[in-house]
């Protein structure tokens, strides 16, 4: 394929032009606005330096929502990946594979699902009163059970939904992966007598590094889209329980002040946090 | 043995309650869109009930949704089409004639996907609202095409990669263009992964709410825009409509829930071989 024609570029230019252009002239334009003080009420504003990404330090929600954010990576990549890899097993391990073709094709739908209707579904699963979750609680205790509206528990209700739609995927790829495996060094396992959990701590899964460490990769990237299930679920509360950077920033910029200049000022912050944070990954991970 | 044999009974029993909850939820909530709101009100969750179809009457009849329904289709389809009409053959040029970019142009498309979205709806929506364009269609097809485009050519390229270069081989031996060579084998060859990667990327910007959300107050609402707002509802709390919009948003990706579980066999199934 090394003959000389113009088709790489008759086929490369227009895509990457038009990407480029949609993705650097918002990026370009977001760094501007960070150093202005535009609200939504005043279209034009004058550039103050630094001064947002300086009042972002002494803000407490900003503070907050740091760490908000940070656990709910940790949580559901975390949750995702131990519950796609248990899941994985037993799918390989416990059942025929007409079964596993089914159930395989079963555990893709809450994925699939749009996260506006995903976290609905379980928001009203979830109500105190009326919800098929919380109904067992309530029928045996008689109180009922308000997970959403508790500061302890509403974080970890939504990232349940999280997980509950990426668990279930990964588990899908898990066997896919388990199926690509050579069969022989199971069977020598097994003549030797390991047990099965021995087959799979020290054969199998090491085997699969490399893509289980893509699938972490994928997740962190993919935990970032927070937004829709908590904006629909809990819109950041109680108080500021469940508010992450993308919650804060979309309720500063839209719903209690209109500073977009500072909602962009944050999100030039998760922007540089995240492409360094990637890049490096990814790097590491080539 | 025993002991075996119990593991997987466990086994069997932990994927019967994983299977369970994947398809409970929504199973549920469908049953709720043909509940009257008595039904669904209740202190015991009801499974025999008198059914209704007005939910789904008031839900269709009603004019944001039915609008939200329209922006969704139009707008994901122009989008998808873009996507698709370059990002095909961009994904083919990365495949198939590797230059020293080659790598660099790859972490370039993913790269887009670290974007945290609130970081680019917050700049485009001073610029459609510069440009006059906010909260329009237009605005929003060229928009999602960033999503698009970045998730067609990342998706394809593996698929144009699989395609046998013997075959290619041999059409330009037979005497074909460059240009043959892509339409006539290539894009058939690989053409069941790419409706997988065309189907994804429609799921994608079907679903998409965040940047929906911050660019459309009225006229481009989609319809996740529109569901999420009757989820909001004050005190008086219609919930069978509530359910019926929702079964209604989640019916198009379910559509295509064989097209995607086919991608991903044959994106594994290669490997093997």
């Amino acid at each position: 394929m090394s003959q000389k024609n113009n088709l790489p570029a008759v086929f490369l230019t227009p895509a990457m032009g038009i990407l480029a252009v949609l993705a650097l002239v918002p990026t370009a334009y977001a760094i501007y606005i960070s150093f202005q003080n535009r609200e939504l009420s005043r279209p034009d504003g004058n550039l103050i330096g630094f001064a947002n990404y300086i009042d972002l330090f002494s803000d407490r929600r900003f503070i907050n929502a740091i760490g908000v954010s940070l656990t709910w990576e940790a949580v559901t990549v975390g949750m995702t990946l131990l519950i796609a890899v248990g899941l994985g097993i037993l799918l390989f391990e416990c059942v025929s594979p007409r079964t596993r073709n089914l159930l395989a094709l079963l555990f893709l739908v809450p994925v699939i699902l749009p996260r506006v209707s995903a976290a609905f579904v379980w928001k009203f699963a979830f109500h105190p009163l009326y919800g098929i979750a919380t109904y067992p609680y309530k029928a045996i205790t008689g109180q009922p059970l308000d997970l959403l509206s508790n500061p302890a528990t509403a974080l970890a209700t939504v990232a349940l939904v999280d997980v509950w739609q990426w668990g279930l995927f990964f588990a899908v790829i898990v066997l896919k992966l388990l199926e690509t495996l050579p069969p022989q060094p199971f069977e020598a396992a097994k003549l030797d007598h390991a047990r099965t959990w021995e087959i799979y701590a020290f054969i199998a899964l090491p085997m699969l590094k490399a893509p289980l460490i893509s699938l972490a990769f994928v997740k962190m990237i993919e935990s970032l889209r927070a937004f829709d299930l908590i904006y629909v679920m809990t819109r950041g509360g109680p108080g500021i329980s469940t508010e992450t950077l993308d919650m804060y920033a979309f309720s500063q910029g839209f719903i209690e002040s209109g500073r977009i200049s500072y909602a962009s000022s944050m999100a030039v912050l998760m922007m540089i946090a995240t492409s360094i944070a990637f890049t490096f990954i990814w790097k590491r991970v080539q | 043995m025993t002991a075996h044999t119990i593991g997987r009974l466990i086994g069997r029993l932990i994927l019967g309650l994983a299977a369970f909850s994947a398809v409970f939820p929504m199973v549920w909530t469908t049953l709720n869109a043909f509940k009257n709101r008595v039904d669904i009100v209740t202190p015991t969750p009801l499974f025999i009930f008198e059914p209704t179809l007005d939910n789904f009457a008031y839900v269709l009849g009603r004019e944001s949704v039915f609008a939200g329904l329209v922006n969704s289709l139009l707008i994901s389809a122009a989008a998808v089409l873009i996507g698709a009409v370059l990002g095909l053959p961009a994904a083919y040029a990365i495949a198939r004639y590797p230059n020293r970019w080659s790598r660099d142009i790859q972490f370039f498309v993913l790269s887009l996907r670290f974007l945290p979205p609130v970081a680019i709806a917050i700049p485009l929506m001073v610029i459609w609202l510069d440009f006059g364009l906010y909260d329009t269609r237009l605005s929003m097809i060229v928009t999602y095409s960033l999503l698009t485009l970045a998730t067609i050519i990342w998706l394809s390229v593996p698929a144009f990669a699989r395609v046998p270069k013997e075959v290619e081989e041999a059409a330009r031996v037979d005497g074909y263009g460059p240009y043959a060579i892509f339409f006539l084998i290539a894009l058939p060859i690989a053409l069941r992964s790419l409706i997988g990667a065309v189907a994804f990327a429609f799921v994608l910007v079907w679903n998409e709410f965040l940047i929906a959300l911050m660019l459309t107050t009225s006229d481009a609402k989609t319809l996740p825009i529109v569901a999420s707002e009757l989820t909001q509802l004050g005190r008086d709390v219609p919930w069978g409509i509530l359910n019926a919009s929702v079964v209604l948003l989640s019916i198009p990706p379910l559509l295509f829930i064989g097209v995607l579980s086919g991608m991903l066999n044959s994106a594994f199934k290669r490997k093997t071989q």
